[in-house]
This record gives structure tokens, C-alpha cells and sequence, in this order.
């Protein structure tokens, strides 16, 4: 059979010399649209033929010859239509140069696959009317099939491969489609074809899916430092009692002698709990300053420090319950009986003991001087750390808040603990 | 009312205090003013004090010329009462201790002049120093006490409740209730005592109530039909009477109990007559509200300051709940001793005491008949009692049964195991008025008092509805019971404790 179409399509081509370009899915296209529903059997090899014909065409460029091949004139029209700025205007404007250049939209399986892959690049993969502008591009009705016998067998199916695609590239970002996209779906191929199948999988799957994460990342991460840090350390500390407060502002300062001072952003969280834990602290013993420690949100990746106290050895801990605490009923009952063990819930939970965190703080530069900084204002509502020392173990990590570009993270050198005492 | 007549009072027992305490009931601020002056304001003293303190205050606090207020809620402690702040320390020449302190919601702080301070103070035992709370009797007159304005409350809006503030008051030794660090058995004594009267004053108040919406039902027309012909409105007014009876058995039962000779300790019954009364009083108040309609929610009507004031019983005086934890925890203590008791003599090997738990159970299992002395030939109550009295001996058995397996399933951490102890708290207190209703009931059938047969009417249907109560809890208190929805309850306050709000979804929301 493959030779009979080759054959064919010879003949086609010596037929045609110069107008090979219109040998596109085109042609086909002016053959289905001028004919009737009923497949003629004679036709058929060439209309199938027609979705070789990429094929076809990629052996053309293998050839090296410069035909006026789908994929040329793609890369050049969506490089004539950014001009320079890749954004959604200039993608929409390279989509609809593409329909208006051809009633019939020959290559648009290509164009489409070439869209595709444009996309991240033009920074338009999250955008749905872009979709919906791309599977514009699909001829409409002409892929619906008409009878049980184009119905049985898989009706045009490179198209619907190329739909198929699309809508994968959508559930692979997350973008649940809209009804848009369902009637266009609807038009282009019909109900029952593939697409439309796997739009009613992504619709059952996706609104599923979309509340599953109990601690969701707001959409759009902030850029400002300051409501960046404020969100990651609420994140973080997962406490509704914590209090977020700024120590300091973002400045840059030109002194009168040229010398430009620059100060970070302070932002800490301290907890009511944590508070009283640090009032209790014994002001003997010193407590760390650790940092930085990553944490990444989708792809923006912060650093925030940590104000930590050793782990009390168990002699010291706890104050029993003494029997005069509750006026009103005993709190403790004086019995020789224990919990049965079928009512025993308790698991035996290997528990990795670590001391207790008292504050933690996200600041614009990791230094010694900018997070002395914040134990100063930390002082003010916990005045034991002014008789307390603390002792700083930073990490040589980056110095600066990194908002959405990826770093070397400086972990990996060996962190040199510098130990300072300081007493204010 | 309470102090002897050789102090100048009316030395009235506590039965008598009772009766007095359901007239004044009648109205609410007058209510707590006069308990806050003489059930905790001045108990301290006439409880613990010295002779030389009750020579020198009683008599004119007994005359009313000052009033007393008791001085022990702070900002930060309600009901932890034994987290005060307030301090006072000795003086140089140790003739006196120096107060510092506020206090908030003092009854009659702004009239008073005798105060009872609880604070803290240094207690050196065996070398140790602990902070103990001690107990003080404070003149105004002393100095540094100040009380700020009076506060505006819901209800009981006459009495005057202000903040107390004191700034190095002198407080000189004498003036010491008890001794140095025994302020925790002073305070207990003088709240457990108070409660009773709670029964009486709502049972009065009820009784008021039930003349004064009767009146209103039996005038009023709507569809051509007398409110008091619908049935609706008929099991209010039951309810009411029910309530009012069973309180006033309660409350008269306990005072009777206290009132025998030697210092008997009805402090569990005092605080199941408060939680009983107090939430009978607001319950049976908002139905008469209710009765009224429209007119019960004007203020031209007193039904709505009725209301309000008995809101404030559910509240002071111990909160129902942490009540019906201690009554829970006293009853569990004691059983607890005596189920330690037999389990020693059993692990001592003592055959007889194994048998005999071994035969109890077997018993239990094919169904015993309960005697417990209250039907039958040698019965105490009256025959026309007998399903009433059934039905309370079953519930006393299986009451018994169940805490017995209770405490073999927790042992001593059954005091975390709140929802646990109020269940065992409920059940308690619907026994203890089961028994005050049929004794009561038996009573007035066998001397004749007048409508004795509505009086048995009565406590056949508060009996019968707590069979059913009592019945249900303890089904909930077995063993993986099915209506124990205890883990379910927890688990839903704990997600919604942890987001701070009401997590589920709008109705309107939609994901695509």
C-alpha cells in the first residue's frame, strides 16, 4: 500500500511542479470541503496521503531544498511579530498573522505544534485565552465526522493528536479550561472525539484537584521584600498568635559625602508561646542565632535566621502540679489506678529532641551587624536577652534577599561559625 | 442573716436562710447584693475567723451599717483563682503585711468597707520558700483602696460591681483569716458553702414567673382559643412546675443536710443544687419570655430583666462546668479509694472480696433485680412512687456499674477526660433530684399535704425524663459506644481551633 501512495503522490508532484507548497493539508482540506460526506475510495489514498505529507515535507527539508516549508517561515513569524518584546500581545499577534494569511490554514498543525513550544519563552504558558487562541487556529466543523464509518475509525487523526497536545500542555501548567475552550473543542472536532474526551477528563479531574493543598502559596507571590518576608514567615511559623514586626525598612541613602549607605529590610515573627519560653530562659545559658536556612516558594527562594536556645537536660525541666492550684475541683487525684492498655492511646513516638526556638527573621543582608539589629528590637519585648549572650552561627549564604532569580546557595562552602559575644 | 444572734444577727440556720433567700430572690441586684455581703463577703469570718475578728466586725456588718465584698477575681484569674498576682509582703517590724493588687467584678466594691483579699505571700516551710495565698480582712479605712467606677453588665444591673485596686495597704497581722498560707482551705470552705441558697432564690423566681405569665396565658385570646389551650403553651407551664419543684426539693434537702449537728460536707450536693438551679432558672425564664411573645421582649415587662439576671447565675459562684468537674472528680476520688481498697485485698489474696466481685458480675450479666430498700414491703417510699423509685435504683446500680468501669478504663487520668466527667457530673445530679423529688413527694402523700397528687405527677414525670437522660449517658459512656461521639467532637474543635474560624466551604463556591 505505502508504495501505491508514493506512486500517487509522484504522480501528484510531476503533475504540479512549482506549487508544492500547495500540497499542505490544504489541499485535502478543498477536497473534504467540496465533497460530500461519503469517502471516495479513489481520493482517499490522496487525502490520507495529505497527512504524510509533513512527512513529506520534513524528507523535503531534509533534502536541504529551500522550499517554502512549514517550519521556516514559522520561526521567522514569530520573531517578525515580537520585535524585539516577548510578550502576550506579540504571541497573539504572531497567531493571528498566521490565520490571516491563509483562508484554509495550511500547516496549522505545525504552527500549533511551533506555538507550543513558543510558549514559555514568550512567558505565555499560564495564559487560558491564549489556548483558546491557538485551538482558534483549527479550522472549525471540518474535523466532525460525518457518519458511523468516519466515526468508527479514527477521524483525522493527526488533528486530533495536535489537539490532544494542546490540551496537555495545559494540564501539564495547571490551567483549567474554560467554556470557551469546551464549544471550540465542540466545533473543531466534535463531541466523542478524542479531545473532547480529555477535556471531560481534565473537567472531572482538575476542580478536584484544585483545593488540595492545605497551605497554598498566594498567587501572585508579592515582590516587595517586606510582604514577601511576611508571608513566608507567617508560612513558616504556622502560629495565628505569632506577630510579624518590621525592625527595619528597606533604605538607600546618599550621605553628604557621596557615600551611599544602604540598609536592609528586618522582618521577625515571635509567638506569645515563644515569648514566654524566652522568659523562662536561664539567662546563663546562651542562645544562637542560626542562618540562613532556605525556603523556597514555587520557584522564589528566601532566607530566613533563627534565634534558637539549647535543649535543657531533663533535670531541669517542668514544675509539678501542686495540689493547692484550683480552688475548685482537685486537678490531681490521689489514686493508685493507671490507664488500662486498651485505653492507652498514647504512641510510642521516638521524638528527636531539639531546644526551643524562640524568634525567627528574614533580613536583607545576612550579617552579623544586621541581625544584631534585630535582637536589639526583639529586646523590646523580651528584656531577658539584654542579660542573655547570644552567639552567632551564620552561614556564609547569599547576602541578599533573592526575589525570583536562582543563586549558588552558599551552604555548601563550609560555614564558619564566628563566635562573638555580645552584651548590651 | 447567717451570724449569731450574739453578734447582733438573726442567727438563722441554713433552712431558714433558704426560705428568706426565695422571697428575695425576686428581685435580681437586691439578690446579689445581700449574697455578696453575707454568703462570701463576710463567711470568711464567721467560718475561720478568730473570736477577737467576729467581736470586732460581725456586729456591724450584721446591723448593715458596713458592707462586706469578697475580694478574689483578677484580670488574669477567674476560675484558676490560685494564680493571683496580688501580693503582700511583711513588714519590717512584722506587724504587718503590705498589699499590691487590683481585683476585678467585685460585688459591692464600691459600697463596701470590709473587704476579704486573697494574695499571695511568702511561706517559709522546711526551708523552703513557696508562694502560699492567704487570706485578709481589709478595712477601707486602712488605705490604698481604691475602687473604680461601677461596671456596666447585662444584668443585675443595680448591684454595684467595680474594680478594687490596692496600693500598700496595711493590713495589720490580726487581720489574718486563718493562718499565713491556709487561704486555699478558707476559700474553698466559704464557696462551697454559698451554693445552696442558689436552689431556693430560682425556685422562687420561677414560682413568680408562673403566676404572672399564667395570668397573662389564660387572658389572652389568639384564634379564638385561649393561649392556655394549646398545647405548646401547656408544657411550658409543666415544665416550669417541674422544675420549680425539683429545685425547691433539692435546695431544702441539702439545706436540711447541713443543718444536722457537727459540720456535715455537702459541698457536692450544694454545687449539684447551683448547676441544676441555675440552669433550670434560665431555661424556664426564656420560655416564659417565650409565652409572652412580643410582650415578653419589651422593657415596659420585667420578663427580659428576669432574663438578664439569671443569665449571671449560670456564671458566678463557679461556672457550671468547672462545677460539674469537681463534682465529678469528688464522687470519682471517692470510689476510686474504694476500688484501690479491694483491688489491694484482692492482690492480698482475699478469696471472699474476688468472689464477691466475680458473683457481681456474673449477676450482671443474666440481669439482676435491684433492692435497694424503696419499694416493697419494708419500702420507704410511697407505693404510688414505686415506678419512680424503680427507675432511680436501676439508674443507681448501673451509675455504679459504670464508674467502676470507667475507672478501670482511665484510672487517675480520667481528670483530662472532660467530656467523660461531664457526663458522669449530669447523671449525679439527675439522681440527687430524683431522690429529693420522691422523698419529697413521698413525704407530702404520707402526711397529706395539700395537691400531693400533683406533687407525684410531678415527679413521675421529671423522673421518668431523667431515667431516659441518665439511661442515654451512660449508654455514651460505655466502651465503644456508638452514641459516643466524643473523638468525633474533638477532632472538629481541634480543626476548627487550628484555623481560628469556620473552615467549611461557602455553598456559592465553585471551582470551575
Amino acid at each position: 500500500m505505502n508504495c501505491v501512495r508514493k506512486l500517487l503522490l509522484a504522480r501528484e508532484l510531476s503533475a504540479r511542479p512549482g506549487v508544492l507548497r500547495q500540497l499542505a493539508p490544504g489541499l485535502d482540506l478543498l477536497r473534504l470541503q467540496g465533497s460530500s460526506c461519503a469517502q471516495r475510495f479513489w481520493p482517499v489514498p490522496v487525502r490520507s496521503h495529505s497527512k504524510f505529507t509533513p512527512a513529506v515535507k520534513g524528507d523535503q527539508e531534509k533534502d536541504g531544498e529551500s522550499r517554502d516549508g512549514s517550519l521556516v517561515p514559522l520561526e521567522e513569524l514569530f520573531d517578525r511579530a515580537c520585535k524585539g518584546e516577548r510578550n502576550k500581545a506579540a504571541f497573539t499577534r504572531a497567531v493571528e498573522l498566521f490565520c490571516q494569511r491563509d483562508v484554509r490554514r495550511r500547516g496549522h498543525i505545525e504552527f500549533i505544534y511551533a506555538a507550543l513550544q513558543k510558549m514559555p519563552q514568550f512567558g505565555v504558558e499560564r495564559e487560558l485565552d491564549v489556548y483558546n487562541k491557538i485551538l482558534d487556529v483549527f479550522p472549525k466543523e471540518v474535523f466532525v465526522p460525518r457518519n458511523f464509518i468516519q466515526r468508527m475509525f479514527n477521524h483525522y487523526p493527526r488533528q486530533q493528536e495536535c489537539g490532544i497536545h494542546v490540551l496537555e500542555q495545559m494540564e501539564n501548567y495547571g490551567i483549567m479550561p474554560d467554556n470557551q475552550t469546551k464549544f471550540l473543542l465542540l466545533q473543531i472536532f466534535g463531541a466523542k472525539s478524542h479531545p473532547v474526551r480529555k477535556y471531560q477528563r481534565l473537567m472531572y479531574w482538575f476542580p478536584k484537584f484544585k483545593h488540595v493543598n492545605p497551605y497554598p502559596v498566594p498567587v501572585p507571590l508579592p515582590q516587595e521584600p517586606i510582604d514577601l518576608a511576611r508571608i513566608s514567615l507567617q508560612r513558616i511559623a504556622a502560629d495565628l498568635s505569632a506577630k510579624v514586626t518590621v525592625y527595619q525598612m528597606p533604605l538607600t541613602d546618599i550621605l553628604d559625602s557621596g557615600k551611599e549607605i544602604t540598609q536592609p529590610h528586618i522582618v521577625g515573627i515571635q509567638s506569645p508561646d515563644q515569648q514566654e519560653l524566652l522568659a523562662h530562659h536561664n539567662p546563663d545559658r546562651p542562645v544562637f542565632v542560626e542562618g540562613p536556612f532556605p525556603l523556597w516558594l514555587k520557584k522564589t527562594c528566601v532566607y530566613y535566621y533563627v534565634l534558637r536556645g539549647e535543649l535543657l537536660p531533663p533535670g531541669e525541666k517542668g514544675e509539678m502540679l501542686d495540689s493547692e492550684r484550683n480552688f475548685y475541683y482537685p486537678m490531681h487525684l490521689d489514686l493508685d489506678l493507671d490507664r488500662g492498655p486498651w485505653d492507652d492511646e498514647e504512641f510510642d513516638v521516638d521524638e528527636a529532641e531539639e531546644g526551643p526556638i524562640f524568634a525567627m527573621c528574614m533580613a536583607g543582608a545576612g550579617d552579623q551587624a544586621t541581625l544584631a539589629k534585630w535582637i536589639l528590637g526583639l529586646q523590646q519585648n523580651n528584656p531577658i536577652l539584654s542579660q542573655t549572650p547570644v552567639v552567632f552561627h551564620l552561614a556564609p549564604g547569599p547576602r541578599e534577599l533573592l526575589a525570583a532569580s536562582d543563586s549558588e546557595p552558599g551552604e555548601e562552602e563550609i560555614p564558619q561559625s564566628r563566635r562573638a559575644q555580645q552584651e548590651c | 442573716m447567717q451570724i449569731p444572734e450574739e453578734y447582733g444577727g438573726l442567727g438563722l440556720s441554713n433552712t431558714m436562710y433558704a426560705r428568706l433567700g426565695e422571697i428575695i430572690s425576686l428581685d435580681g441586684s437586691i439578690a446579689v447584693t445581700l449574697a455578696a455581703h453575707q454568703a462570701i463577703g463576710l463567711k470568711g469570718i464567721l467560718i475561720a475567723g478568730t473570736d477577737e475578728q467576729k467581736e470586732k466586725y460581725l456586729p456591724k456588718l450584721a446591723s448593715g451599717e458596713h458592707v462586706a465584698a469578697f475580694c478574689l477575681t483578677e484580670p488574669g484569674s477567674g476560675s484558676d483563682a490560685a494564680s493571683i498576682q496580688t501580693r503582700a509582703t511583711m513588714s519590717e517590724d512584722g506587724k504587718s503585711f503590705l498589699l499590691n493588687g487590683s481585683k476585678i467584678w467585685i460585688s459591692n466594691g464600691g459600697l463596701a468597707d470590709i473587704f476579704t483579699v486573697f494574695a499571695r505571700t511568702e511561706v517559709v516551710k522546711d526551708g523552703v520558700k513557696t508562694d502560699k495565698i492567704t487570706a485578709f480582712i481589709v478595712e477601707r479605712a486602712f488605705g490604698g483602696v481604691t475602687s473604680g467606677k461601677p461596671e456596666d453588665k447585662l444584668g443585675i444591673r443595680g448591684s454595684n460591681t467595680c474594680e478594687v485596686h490596692f496600693e500598700n495597704t496595711k493590713v495589720p497581722v490580726e487581720n489574718v483569716i486563718g493562718e499565713v498560707g491556709g487561704g486555699f482551705k478558707v476559700a474553698m470552705n466559704i464557696l462551697n458553702s454559698g451554693r445552696f441558697s442558689m436552689g431556693s432564690a430560682s425556685a422562687g423566681m420561677i414560682k413568680k414567673l408562673i403566676e404572672m405569665t399564667a395570668e397573662y396565658a389564660c387572658t389572652r385570646k389568639q384564634f379564638n382559643k385561649k393561649l392556655s389551650d394549646f398545647g405548646l403553651i401547656q408544657e411550658k407551664f409543666a415544665l416550669m412546675a417541674q422544675k420549680a419543684y425539683v429545685m425547691e426539693s433539692m435546695a431544702y434537702l441539702t439545706a436540711g443536710m447541713m443543718d444536722r449537728p457537727g459540720v456535715p460536707d455537702c459541698s457536692v450536693e450544694a454545687a449539684m443544687v447551683k448547676v441544676f438551679s441555675s440552669e433550670g432558672a434560665w431555661i424556664c425564664v426564656s420560655e416564659a419570655l417565650q409565652i409572652l411573645g412580643g410582650l415578653g421582649y419589651m422593657k415596659d415587662y420585667p420578663y427580659e430583666r428576669y432574663l438578664r439576671d439569671s443569665r449571671i447565675l449560670l456564671i458566678f459562684e463557679g461556672t457550671n462546668e468547672i462545677l460539674r468537674m469537681y463534682i465529678a472528680l469528688t464522687g470519682m476520688q471517692y470510689a476510686g479509694k474504694i476500688l484501690t481498697g479491694k483491688i489491694k485485698e484482692m492482690k492480698k489474696g482475699n478469696i471472699s472480696v474476688a468472689m464477691e466481685i466475680f458473683m457481681n458480675k456474673f449477676h450482671d450479666r443474666m440481669g439482676r433485680k435491684v433492692d435497694l430498700g424503696l419499694i416493697g414491703k419494708g419500702g420507704v417510699a410511697h407505693p404510688s412512687l414505686d415506678e419512680s423509685s424503680k427507675k432511680l435504683e436501676e439508674n443507681v446500680y448501673y451509675f455504679g456499674t459504670t464508674v467502676e468501669g470507667l475507672l478501670r478504663r482511665f484510672g487517675k487520668t480520667i481528670v483530662d477526660e472532660q467530656l467523660v466527667l461531664k457526663r458522669v457530673a449530669d447523671v449525679s445530679i439527675n439522681l440527687y433530684a430524683m431522690t429529693a423529688a420522691i422523698s419529697r413527694a413521698s413525704r407530702s402523700m404520707s402526711i397529706g399535704l395539700r395537691n400531693h397528687d400533683h406533687e407525684v405527677l410531678l415527679t413521675n414525670i421529671f423522673c421518668t425524663e431523667a431515667y431516659f437522660k441518665n439511661n442515654y449517658a451512660m449508654a455514651e459512656l460505655e466502651k465503644y459506644a456508638a452514641e459516643n461521639l466524643d473523638d468525633s467532637i474533638k477532632k472538629v474543635a481541634q480543626q476548627v481551633l487550628e484555623k481560628r474560624a469556620y473552615i467549611c466551604s461557602h455553598p456559592l463556591d465553585r471551582t470551575f
